[in-house]
């Protein structure tokens, strides 16, 4: 009986310190890769007192564990602030009434282009859709240049993309398709789609793919590419659509949102204060992965560009997210599935 | 009274745990937009694509079940029943690709068979390029999958082998040979072991998606996954996931139907059971099993180890995870222990019949085990994530209630096979003498049930430990177990970690069993 006793005082223990937590803590849903987001994290544990509760997100539900977890939980708000690793889901959320308005003070130095003009959402230390390039290629002909190049006959089966379903690739074509209209975009899909282009799972799988040596180039998050290219894999890193008058390469940043009805909102605004600083940006660009700061004249190690010497896609994130929603059933069929 | 007391107290425990959540995601499937429509039923199958991933998804769960079970029977038995050398190692290295998360096993063999792999480097591209075709479609999913399930059925064939009559086995023995024994006696008996083992390979490899995926694939259950992640739709994504229940069902069915004539006899003495000697063919036997564990579990557990063979990815690997290990420990043991317990008490529910719904509530059991993890992860939420129900939700109940939710089948089924082996005669006599549920319970069928018992609780120690579909979408902030965190870190780590963390996942996996199976050696000794 007393060992009885003895198992049942150990799970409500267990149990016991998550109902009744202390105050001064603030819960956060992370998408952004747990490698960079949680020495952020802990810095604000270290700066405020204030302690983190933290999920986060893996790549095997394509980040979006999180994002669903919120959906559920919208009657009954577990989670105070979400970290969301691109914008659309930040619109979604605000479309969904599950985020609640909150304009930081540290928001004023980050262009309007990257935040909500309503404060549901504010951008920060953002990635760039890059292309990864196999060094094995050698042949600097075979150096892609524009995201043309994907239908392009000399790539020919020689390049990867990852699921357009998911994530990044999917932000990056329903911006293609706000920036070219429906009938372009879908002829390019399809011309690509001609060209023997393979669809991996994932961002980091498109970068394996092409360290491997399994196809030439790729379009990935500037994260991947840079980390790769820190790791001595032998790829190389391209912006696309550089030239006068090109397309520009689609920024994607980070997205600090506040959900409405959480547990802790002061703490939570304290959070997104501390995330969208421009000593977290200058953290996060010297992090490994090296993402772009948002905020004019924050220090970036040489391998980072600077937001202003990128020449960007101007892209309207809410028409992207609206877009988005169209599209879906196309690209599930352009997919394959 | 009492036993039926208990009884039902097991069943509402399974219904609420586990059926009421998919229940709620089930009915609100059926509305859109408010309305009573069966419109996210109609979008199934519209296109031919559809059938095309459900065809893919039968011939891969089938090609599966039908290899592992042509590998597993011969080899539980050559573990169970032979004198065969080390087999006790051999065991262990069978076991280790089902504690590595299969997404992890199947990044292993890129690394292997990729076209700049393992074998590309030692003997050429052009093998590399032949490699890397192998690995990636049909080919490469039907390999990783059997190295991963097959420890199942070489399991399920050693626990009901050693439940076999050796008194029949002997009597055959006078006039026939010991493979005509095997193959006569022996093998016929463990039929419904064998068909358990069958229907588990065959489930987890329908529902399975993380590696079709990554080795290009295409299955079924990428439907409601898609609209899970990519549409944020549940309750498409709960009409997507019916198909892979109704399928279950009707193999289920197909099971009983089989079995449903069928008389097995086991054995109901304490003889020891009879050991094969392998005799001038043991070298060979040897031989056969030792290069098929070299293929299947030394080539993935050698990439692990090569990959993370720095004491700086250990370092890194332990203090990001020390916590998240403790954790693990700690759930999947009560989890297990909390399968157990209901499995003990539903697994007597089904082999006594207790109840007319008894084949009901093992359907419901075998249901749950089928559903994706995310259904019953989102329905979890939906149903326990109010004010009321906080203290749940929001602590690592919900966590043991997802794997009661997904596992129970597992323990109810194993214990179903112990209780056929303890004979009713026994209980009966006890209760016509006035001795009551409760001391009949304690008295006898634990007791009598012990073997039985522990296999439940290390199978559930291992799929507990190892789960992540359900961990994954309910464990309260800061709560991660260590399969979690190994994938939240998994998105740009340096792999000499993420294969450290396998490895420390294989190894909490392993001596936790390898004391059990210690303590309970030494106690046979004692005896």
């Amino acid at each position: 009986m007393r060992k009885f006793f003895v198992i049942v005082g150990l799970f409500l223990s267990m149990i016991y310190p998550s109902f009744s937590a202390a105050k001064d803590e603030v819960v956060v849903y992370v998408s952004e890769d747990q490698v960079f987001s949680e020495p952020i994290l802990r810095d604000f544990e270290k700066d405020t007192g204030i302690k983190i509760k933290a999920v986060y997100d893996t790549e095997e539900t394509k980040s979006t564990g999180a994002m669903n977890r919120l959906i559920a939980e919208k009657n009954n708000p577990q989670a105070d602030v979400y970290w969301a690793n691109e914008p659309i889901r930040a619109v979604v959320l605000k479309q969904k009434k599950i985020s609640s308005p909150y304009i930081s003070p540290n928001a004023k130095g980050i262009p309007p282009l990257f935040k909500d003009s309503e404060g549901y959402w504010t951008g920060f230390s953002a990635r760039a859709r890059v292309f990864v390039v196999s060094d094995g290629a050698s042949d600097k002909d075979l150096e892609p240049t524009s995201i043309l190049n994907y239908t392009d006959e000399k790539w020919k089966d020689k390049s990867v993309v990852a699921n357009p379903l998911f994530g990044t690739t999917t932000s990056w074509v329903s911006a293609l398709f706000v920036a070219w209209g429906d009938e372009k975009a879908t002829d390019f899909l399809e011309k690509m789609k001609k060209n023997g282009v393979k669809i991996s799972t994932s961002n980091g799988e498109s970068t394996t793919l092409v360290m491997n040596k399994e196809c030439i180039f790729s379009l990935v998050d500037s994260d991947d590419a840079t980390n790769a290219i820190r790791d001595e894999k032998p790829v190389s890193q391209i912006y696309p659509d550089q030239e006068e008058g090109g397309l520009g390469c689609l920024i994607l940043p980070n997205t600090a949102v506040l959900i409405k009805g959480g547990p802790n909102p002061e703490n939570g605004k304290k959070l997104i204060d501390y995330m969208i600083s421009a000593e977290s940006e200058r953290k996060l660009a010297f992090a490994d992965c090296a993402q772009i700061p948002l905020h004019e004249g924050v220090e970036t190690p040489p391998d980072v560009k600077k937001i202003e010497d990128i020449k960007t896609m101007e892209v309207d994130y809410e028409k992207v997210a609206e877009k988005l929603l169209e599209i879906q059933k196309y690209l599930k069929k352009w997919a394959g599935y | 009274m009492a036993r039926k007391i208990t009884l039902w107290v097991a069943i509402l425990l399974l219904l609420l745990i586990g059926l009421a959540p998919v229940i709620s995601m089930f009915a609100k499937s059926l509305f859109v937009a408010g309305e009573l429509s069966l419109g996210n039923y109609e979008t199934l199958f519209q296109s031919e694509r559809e059938w095309i991933l459900l065809s893919n998804s039968f011939l891969l769960a089938g090609s599966v079940t039908f290899i592992t079970l042509l590998l597993g029977v011969p080899l539980g038995t050559l573990f169970s029943k032979t004198d065969l050398p080390f087999k006790k190692i051999f065991i262990i290295l069978f076991v280790i690709p089902l504690i590595i998360p299969s997404y992890i096993l199947a990044t292993a063999w890129f690394y292997f068979l990729g076209r700049s792999g393992i074998v590309a480097q030692i003997l050429g591209a052009n093998v590399g390029i032949f490699t890397s075709r192998f690995l990636f479609g049909f080919s490469g999913v039907l390999f990783v999958m059997v190295s991963t399930l097959l420890p199942i059925v070489i399991i399920l064939v050693m626990t009901y082998l050693r439940m076999v009559n050796p008194k029949l086995e002997e009597a055959a023995k006078l006039s026939a040979t010991w493979p005509v024994v095997l193959r006569e006696i022996s093998i016929p008996i463990i039929i419904p072991g064998i068909c358990l083992a069958g229907l588990i390979v065959f489930i987890l490899t329908l529902g399975e998606i993380g590696v079709p995926s990554s080795l290009r694939f295409d299955v079924f259950p990428v439907e409601s996954f898609i609209q899970f992640s990519a549409f944020y739709n549940f309750n498409a994504a709960t009409a997507a996931a019916i198909p892979l229940g109704v399928i279950t069902l009707i193999i289920l069915i197909i099971e009983r139907l089989f079995l449903r004539k069928k008389v097995f006899q086991f054995r109901v003495t304490k003889d020891p059971m009879i050991i094969i000697p392998l005799g001038e063919k043991k070298p060979l036997f040897f031989a056969a099993v030792a290069t098929l564990a070299f293929i299947i579990a030394i080539i993935p557990l050698c990439v692990l180890l090569i990959k993370s063979l720095s004491i700086s990815a250990y370092h890194e690997a332990l203090t990001r995870s020390i916590d998240s290990i403790f954790r693990s420990l700690l759930y999947a043991a009560i989890g297990a222990t909390c399968l157990t317990v209901l499995g003990f008490f539903l697994g007597y529910l089904l082999e006594r019949k207790a109840f007319r719904f008894t084949y009901a509530v093992d359907s419901i059991a075998i249901l749950l085990f089928a559903l994706p993890g995310t259904v019953i992860g989102i329905g979890l939420i939906s149903l326990w994530n109010t004010r009321a129900t906080n203290m749940i939700y929001a602590s690592v109940a919900i966590i043991i209630f997802g794997y009661i939710a997904q596992y129970t089948a597992l323990g109810e089924r194993i214990m179903a096979a112990t209780f056929s082996q303890i004979p009713r005669s026994m209980e009966e006599a006890a209760q016509i003498v006035g001795v009551g549920w409760f001391r009949r319970l304690f008295g006898i069928l634990i007791p009598l049930a012990k073997r039985g018992i522990a296999s439940i609780w290390l199978v559930g120690f291992i799929f507990c430990l190892r789960d992540l579909g359900i961990t994954m979408m309910v464990y309260p902030p800061a709560h991660d177990t260590l399969p979690v965190r190994i994938f939240t870190l998994m998105a740009n780590s340096p792999e000499e970690v993420i294969a450290a963390l396998c490895m420390i996942l294989i190894l909490i996996t392993l001596l936790p069993l390898s004391a059990l199976s210690l303590i309970i050696k030494n106690k046979r000794q004692k005896i």
